[in-house]
């Protein structure tokens, strides 16, 4: 297999490039202005490694991937077309007043509840740019209020004559009738020919999402609209810049549903938080091929900490109306929990409690922690980390950034002096324990929501500050193995690398599975068929659109399903893709019955109530090569210790006493090795602590474990002499 | 025994020792039945610290280590609303309106969910000291592992008898160490009309479920006879049963995480963290009480509807600081009007009081009870916002809301000069749920019973340097949700044929504006048997009012159109697809409809296909003088068609080019300046003014409930209707009448009645009454 796959991030752009056996991780600054640049860089350094050129690599891989931040930076950035909305008669204001909740969507618990502090974002849609039309549908697709063309005329001149330079049409239960919404292309298009200079895009709602809910619809089609134009130059000067280096197969973009698709068969939508999602789907893979079982991944930056779930089986979580900067929208998306927790996150001092509290101000990467010299002077988790002695002041990110540790513990002092009698190393301990453990509740609540055991799960970790923290996470989330994954630092390439070509359309639908008041079990399995035979069929022509072969589409059947009244549904993966009387009905039932029990715990199911499905879903997708890993071997039965390069005076949170520490470099990170901590491993990119109970074991590729020992196997290491010794 | 005399000279008994004791069993043995204890009731401070507790903490946990545990529990408590919110059957719960909580084993709170209703878990504490009173040594009842509590009774301490809660003691070798809670407002509760707040309640009775504490679960088994009685005393009994199990499998949630903290830092660092974190608030709330300013501010707002007919009836607040105390004194307040569903139970409307401190004044202290501990209240028992036992309460928002509204406006005053402020200083939010309760048969043949989300929407109040948000959150809920009226629409049968358009002039005037409320036309359509209630006041005095001279928000009145069908209407001319209240009741533009207006009390009303129901939600209070309104966000109002150029001249005096909506700025400061002016010459010494304004009564044909001027609040003014016509009572809260208000059917009945003696005798004929 050849392949290149490539992250484009806010500050890096992380390549993975596969050459038949050779795997290759390389990084390059983003270069905003024309992505292409830092992309070519990093390829180049890639090929370079893997000894080949650019031009061969283009010419004989089986693909280009590619994941990007771009549309979460533009939406955050607020850089888009001017988008003007038509709505049904009556829902003038629905975007505007975002289900009313929208002034706290993206923001932390604490700011969402200051409801004196409430105040919505800057709209992507200006309110003057938003016009009805007189028309209705109810909720199973009756028109009830034809459509009067003359009035969609009027308001469309209306809209561009005020400036819209991009429309979107949303109108009210258009997923069960998309009729209206059609019409009004027809007119938009009479009216502004493609081939004429002031044809504009129009977005039709019903296109976008299947799934009732007119605001979450129509904003999603308004966030697709807004990024459309951004994704449209970025997308193209990528493919162009592949084709002219000779690549002549389609770019394929990542997208947050886990898939990946050509451009031509990707909304703007699709593309937002891709990158983290990749490393998402990298899990998975890993989880997939080489047996870890449950895992959740964990990646700890600068600003921010995710959690991802891969349970043993692949992923089975998605959020059908994430939050996207600040807005809620409609979209299948890989579930990401985000926590406001990184290096950069400012601790302050907690008078209510006399304690702590971490964030949720965070002092970035502008001026940055105190220790950056910069500007900041309040502490951060980067300062404590320094202050405690786990990072080198010489060699924090390779170098790049000195830092400057006297800065960080007067930070901390001035902070907490008047406060807390202690001093600035306790503090840093108090800081560093504060944010494992906040993380840690993080990674538990996020498992027992949606129904799992912590120590059924190993912790995969990725992300600058993960190395440095995944110990004290873990232990505090009572987790004993934490995996560092092969090509760590560029792991949302490598998961962008084995992603599957796949779409995912849903409908909405009412379907009673069992009436409780009739008592009788749903028997109208030919419309039931024809819902997800109609799914099978869009989902296989974006496929084919694309070049791959009909029969070689594979579908996987899903339901959001609900007992009674239950507004909220769970979403139900089945095993099967037709529904062929009872006994299927049955299974349905079944089969939601112990998904929801495992999540919510077992009794809490309702079926007396009725089981209805509100939803059917249709992934379809093509399965395809994926990277092989090496053995992941951690058998505990290594006994050979390496060489520590210098030793250092580290403390750490739960030992009295500062420890004298071995450090240990690259080196060091042979899998045959074992590492006992207490001790630091500092390679290129990172820095591993290894808490006193904790071990370190490499595997080949670059992977890491860290290890919880039941009992401290120190004393019977063989312990290779150290050098300063 | 022996005996003496009192003071009146008669005989009285002087029990021995034995005696009382003989008297005691034998009073405690032939109860009647348990009700609420005003012992209990009457009391919101935190309990005093227990032997155990004191025992704990006296182990010395450090604060690092209890604040591991607050966190794991805050981290618990979401867990369980997230698991709420997804599974509960209730719209409430989908929307947020629910509450999660671990209480101490005395009932305080000590931290509840991020989300959610914080009124709903500040009042818990009530029925957990009822339950530790009365059936933890009771042999029939008993508390054991795995036991759950039942309840939804507002006077056994709920904020409304919509909500039901599940308690479940945590215990550790049969002591009781602490208790978790979860509430969800579930709407059905089998009142006499159907969405669980009646507004038409004329006694407990038609309140609908009035359960006390009641033990429904039995170490970890739902009792199917309890819960089939419930089940069968609503409309809804899917909704009864599914969110039963809701609650019992979050609360259960929650403590497998106590029972995973305990384990590893043990009861005692547990019980101590629980008891000093509910301490911590308290001390917390004192030293920021002591950083107001010493004084009294007052704060009267005025009810202008029983729901039913027309009155005004007065909710007294005067809040005064004196160094870390903290005082708010209800006196003065209306009576209890004992058959009308407005009357709020006293824990009620305190619930609501920690819901504007943890909310709007501190949103960054801990949510726990330890927040209202402090603040002494001064009420007396039978007022609307203090009701007895005998009083309905099916719509006790109407007095608790406006202990909120009391709180939260007179915070910005208290805070406007302090140099340190925990939040913006901001006019009122609105405090009416302008909303559709409805019921009846649902297009897939379901009998249902609720509410819209559309409540959530209410108008925040403009803030001091910007203007208030537009329909946002409730003043109850951070982050609640309005919801998605076509997933509404496959539930129910009703469209909304207008669904939350703001429309022109709903707002709170002032430099910055009141966030505006939005306008909502409904329909029913496709069932056998649908209809409507509304359950707010506000359409004739506005419920809430300005700040620092901003206006208050508009009023707002219930706009029907019956006999017709929108449907066929619309569909066979679309033109006719344009709606709006303002126009249909202007124009009156549907042949043979019958376009009627009332107040927002309406009671359950049938409603047939097609005939319109059109409400608007409320506007937040507008903040400073409109003369200083930004003359350019006076036009960008304009240009949105949020005002009206009447509003525009005459209120902002703003002149501006009607076709490019371009600020006059000349023109403005000048008529500014006249504006002044006008004002000037319009100006009378406040003396004389108080002269021409002030009367001694309010006036005769005002049917006015509660005290009269700001220094009478001893005394209150009420209607009585104890003879054969009504007659104006004055006196202490304790000393008038009980107010009763006659059935407006039977006044009605009466008045004609007269009418036609009165034509008999004028015409001298007589009128066959056939029965």
């Amino acid at each position: 297999m050849k392949r290149i796959s490539v992250d484009i991030g806010g500050t890096f752009s992380d390549c993975f490039f596969v050459w038949d056996d050779i795997y290759v991780e390389s990084k390059a600054l983003t270069t905003h202005h024309n992505l292409a640049l830092g992309f070519n860089e990093a390829l180049d350094l890639a090929c370079d490694r893997a000894g080949v050129s650019r031009q061969q690599a283009l010419k004989e891989v089986d693909s280009v991937r590619y994941a990007t931040t771009l549309g979460t930076n533009a939406l955050i950035e607020g850089v888009g077309p001017r988008v003007g909305v038509l709505v049904t008669h009556g829902f003038e204001d629905t975007i505007h007043l975002s289900r009313g909740r929208g002034y706290g969507e993206g923001l932390d618990p604490l700011k969402q509840g200051d409801m004196a502090d409430a105040q919505r974002p800057e709209p992507l849609v200006p309110r003057h740019l938003v016009r009805s039309v007189k028309e209705r549908i109810d909720s199973i697709g009756t028109v009830l209020v034809p459509l009067m063309y003359e009035d969609v005329r009027q308001q469309v001149r209306e809209l561009v004559d005020n400036g819209a330079e991009a429309i979107v049409v949303a109108l009210t239960n258009a997923t069960e009738n998309a009729d209206h919404e059609e019409r009004i292309l027809e007119i938009i298009l009479e009216e502004y020919p493609a081939h004429e200079l002031g044809a504009i895009p129009v977005l039709l709602s019903s296109q976008v999402s299947g799934r009732k809910g007119e605001y979450i619809r129509a904003m999603s089609t308004v966030v697709d609209a807004f990024l459309h134009q951004t994704m449209f130059h970025a997308l193209n000067q990528l493919s162009s810049n592949l084709r002219e280096s000779g690549y002549d197969k389609p770019m394929l973009v990542i997208h947050n549903s886990g898939g990946m698709a050509q451009p031509n068969s990707t909304d703007a939508l699709q593309t937002i938080h891709s990158g983290p999602i990749a490393g998402v789907g990298g899990a998975q893979h890993l989880s997939e091929t080489t047996g870890l079982g449950n895992v959740v991944s964990m990646d700890m930056g600068g600003t921010s900490f995710d959690i991802g779930l891969v349970p043993e089986g692949g992923i089975k979580h998605y959020d059908f109306q994430p939050t996207i900067g600040r807005w809620m929208v409609s979209a299948p998306m890989i579930h990401l929990n985000t926590l406001g927790a990184g290096g950069g996150s400012i601790a302050s001092y907690d008078r209510i409690h006399g304690a702590i509290k971490i964030g949720p101000e965070s002092a970035g990467s502008d001026p940055g922690p105190a220790c950056y010299d910069r500007g900041g002077l309040r502490p951060t988790v980067t300062d404590a980390d320094l202050v405690l002695g786990y990072l080198d002041p010489e060699n924090y990110a390779n170098g790049y950034i000195p830092l400057n540790k006297k800065r960080a513990a007067y930070a901390i002092e001035e902070a907490f002096s008047d406060e807390l009698d202690l001093e600035a190393i306790q503090v840093a301990k108090i800081i560093k324990r504060t944010v494992d453990e906040e993380m840690a509740i993080g990674i538990e609540k996020e498992l027992r929501t949606r129904g799992g055991l912590v120590e059924d799960y190993t912790m995969l970790a990725y992300g600058g500050n993960g190395p440095l923290h995944a110990c004290g996470i873990a232990s505090r989330a009572g987790i004993s193995k934490i995996l560092f994954p092969p090509f760590a630092s560029v792991f949302s390439a490598l998961g962008a690398g084995n992603m599957k070509p796949l779409h995912i359309h849903e409908r909405s639908a009412y379907i009673v599975l069992y009436d409780a008041l009739e008592r009788s079990l749903y028997n109208d399995y030919d419309a039931i068929n024809n819902y997800i035979e109609e799914l099978e069929q869009k989902g296989a022509e974006d496929l084919v659109r694309q070049g791959y072969d009909r029969d070689s589409v594979k579908y996987r059947l899903e339901m959001d399903m609900r007992y009674g009244n239950q507004l909220v549904t769970t979403a139900v993966a089945f095993d099967i893709n037709r529904v062929k009387g009872t006994g299927a009905v049955l299974h349905l039932i079944k089969t939601f019955s112990d998904i929801f029990g495992d999540r919510y715990g077992e009794g809490t199911q309702a079926p007396e109530a009725g089981v209805r499905v509100q939803t059917v879903r249709v992934a379809s997708y093509i399965d395809g090569d994926v990277v092989q890993f090496e053995s992941l071997d951690s058998s505990g039965t290594r006994r050979i210790e390496p060489v520590a390069v210098a030793e250092r005076t580290i403390h750490f949170t739960d030992e009295e006493d500062p420890v004298n520490t071995p450090i240990y470099d690259t080196m060091s990170l042979k899998s045959h090795y074992v590492i006992n901590g207490p001790a630091l491993v500092t390679t290129e990119s990172t820095t591993y602590l290894v808490e006193p109970g904790w071990r370190l074991e490499p595997t080949p590729q670059g992977a890491v474990w860290l290890l919880k020992d039941p009992t401290n196997t120190t004393d019977v290491t063989t312990k290779l002499q150290f050098q300063g010794a | 025994m022996t005996l003496t005399t009192n003071d009146t000279g008669n005989p009285q008994e002087i029990l021995s020792a034995q005696e009382q004791q003989w008297v005691d069993k034998f009073m405690d043995e032939t109860t009647l039945f348990l009700g609420p204890d005003p012992e209990i009731m009457r009391n919101h401070q935190i309990h005093a610290r227990t032997a155990y507790e004191d025992e704990c903490i006296s182990k010395g946990i450090s604060p690092l280590e209890m604040d591991r545990i607050r966190k794991r529990l805050a981290g618990s408590l979401d867990e369980a609303f997230e698991m709420c919110e997804s599974m509960g059957a209730a719209p409430g719960a989908k929307w947020a309106d629910l509450s999660v909580a671990v209480y101490t084993a005395e009932g305080d709170v000590t931290y509840l969910s991020n989300r959610g209703v914080i009124a709903f878990s500040a009042v818990l504490h009530h029925p957990i000291r009822y339950i530790m009173k009365n059936w933890k040594d009771e042999p029939t009842v008993g508390i054991h592992p795995g036991d759950g509590f039942f309840h939804n009774d507002s006077r056994y301490g709920m904020v409304h008898n919509t909500d039901q809660s599940m308690l479940v003691p945590v215990m550790r070798d049969g002591q009781i160490i602490a208790w978790v809670g979860a509430t969800i407002h579930e709407g059905e509760n089998g009142a006499c009309e159907p969405g669980g707040m009646p507004s038409g309640s004329e006694t407990p009775f038609d309140d609908g479920l009035r359960a006390s504490p009641i033990k429904i679960v039995e170490r970890g088994h739902l009792r199917r006879d309890l819960l089939t009685f419930l089940q069968h005393s609503t409309r809804d009994p899917k909704l009864m049963l599914a969110d039963i199990k809701v609650k019992m499998g979050a609360v259960r949630r929650v403590i497998e995480s106590v029972d995973r903290i305990i384990e590893e830092v043990g009861q005692e660092s547990f019980v101590a963290a629980l008891r000093v974190t509910v301490e911590n608030v308290e001390v917390e709330v004192r030293r920021r009480i002591k950083e107001l300013p010493d004084g009294t501010v007052t704060f009267n707002q005025f009810m202008d509807s029983t729901l039913k007919e027309n009155i005004l009836i007065k909710f007294a607040c005067k809040i005064t600081v004196k160094g870390d105390r903290l005082i708010v004194d209800l006196t003065g307040t209306g009576p209890e009007i004992l058959n009308r569903a407005i009357n709020s139970p006293l824990g009620s409307t305190k619930a609501f009081m920690t819901q504007a401190i943890l909310s709007y004044w501190w949103p960054d202290l801990p949510r726990s009870t330890g927040a209202l501990s402090p603040i002494e209240v001064i009420s007396e028992e039978h007022s609307w916002a203090d009701a007895g036992y005998d009083a309905p309460v099916g719509q006790s928002l109407q007095g608790s809301f406006r202990g909120f509204s009391a709180l939260q406006t007179a915070y910005a005053k208290l805070q406007f000069s302090t140099p340190k402020k925990y939040s913006n200083v901001i006019a009122p939010w609105f405090n009416q749920i302008n909303d559709f309760l409805w019921g009846g048969t649902t297009q897939h043949g379901e009998q249902v019973g609720n509410l819209c989300a559309d409540l959530n929407g209410m108008g925040g109040g403009a803030k001091a340097f910007r203007d208030g948000e537009d329909a946002v959150a409730p003043l109850f809920c951070a982050m609640a949700d309005i919801a998605e009226q076509e997933v509404m629409e496959e539930e129910v049968p009703f469209l909304q044929l207008v669904s939350k358009r703001l429309v022109r002039d709903n707002q709170g005037f002032g430099k910055y504006r009141g966030g505006m409320g939005y306008e909502m036309i409904v329909a029913s359509r496709g069932t056998p048997n649908w209809g409507f209630m509304t359950v707010t006041s506000g359409s004739k005095f506005s419920s809430i009012t300005g700040m620092f001279g901003g206006y208050g928000c508009p009023t707002y009145p219930l706009s029907i159109v019956k006999g017709i069908n929108i449907y066929d209407i619309i569909r066979k001319d679309p033109s006719q697809f344009d709606l709006s209240i303002e126009r249909i009741m202007n124009e009156q533009p549907y042949e043979g409809g019958s376009y009627q207006s009332a107040h927002m009390g309406l009671q359950f009303d049938v409603a047939k296909e097609g005939e319109l129901y059109m409400i608007s939600q409320g506007s937040g209070g507008g903040y400073g003088d409109v003369l200083e309104r930004d003359p350019e966000m006076v036009a960008t109002d304009l240009q949105l068609d949020r005002i009206s150029a009447q509003v525009a001249t005459d209120l902002y005096a703003v002149v501006w080019n009607p076709e490019t909506f371009v600020v006059d700025v000349q023109g403005t400061k000048d008529a500014r300046a006249e504006a002044r002016k006008r004002r000037i010459a319009r100006g009378t010494p406040f003396r004389e003014f108080i002269k021409d304004f002030v009367t001694e009564e309010p006036p005769a044909d005002l049917l006015y409930y509660g005290s009269w001027g700001q220094d009478n609040d001893e005394e209150v003014f009420a209607t009585h209707w104890g003879g054969q016509e009504p007659q104006r009572v004055k006196g202490k809260l304790s000393e008038i009448p009980l107010v009763m208000i006659p059935d407006r059917r039977v006044l009605k009945i009466e008045a004609q009645d007269k009418r036609i003696r009165e034509l008999e005798a004028k015409y001298g004929e007589t009128v066959l009454h056939k029965s």
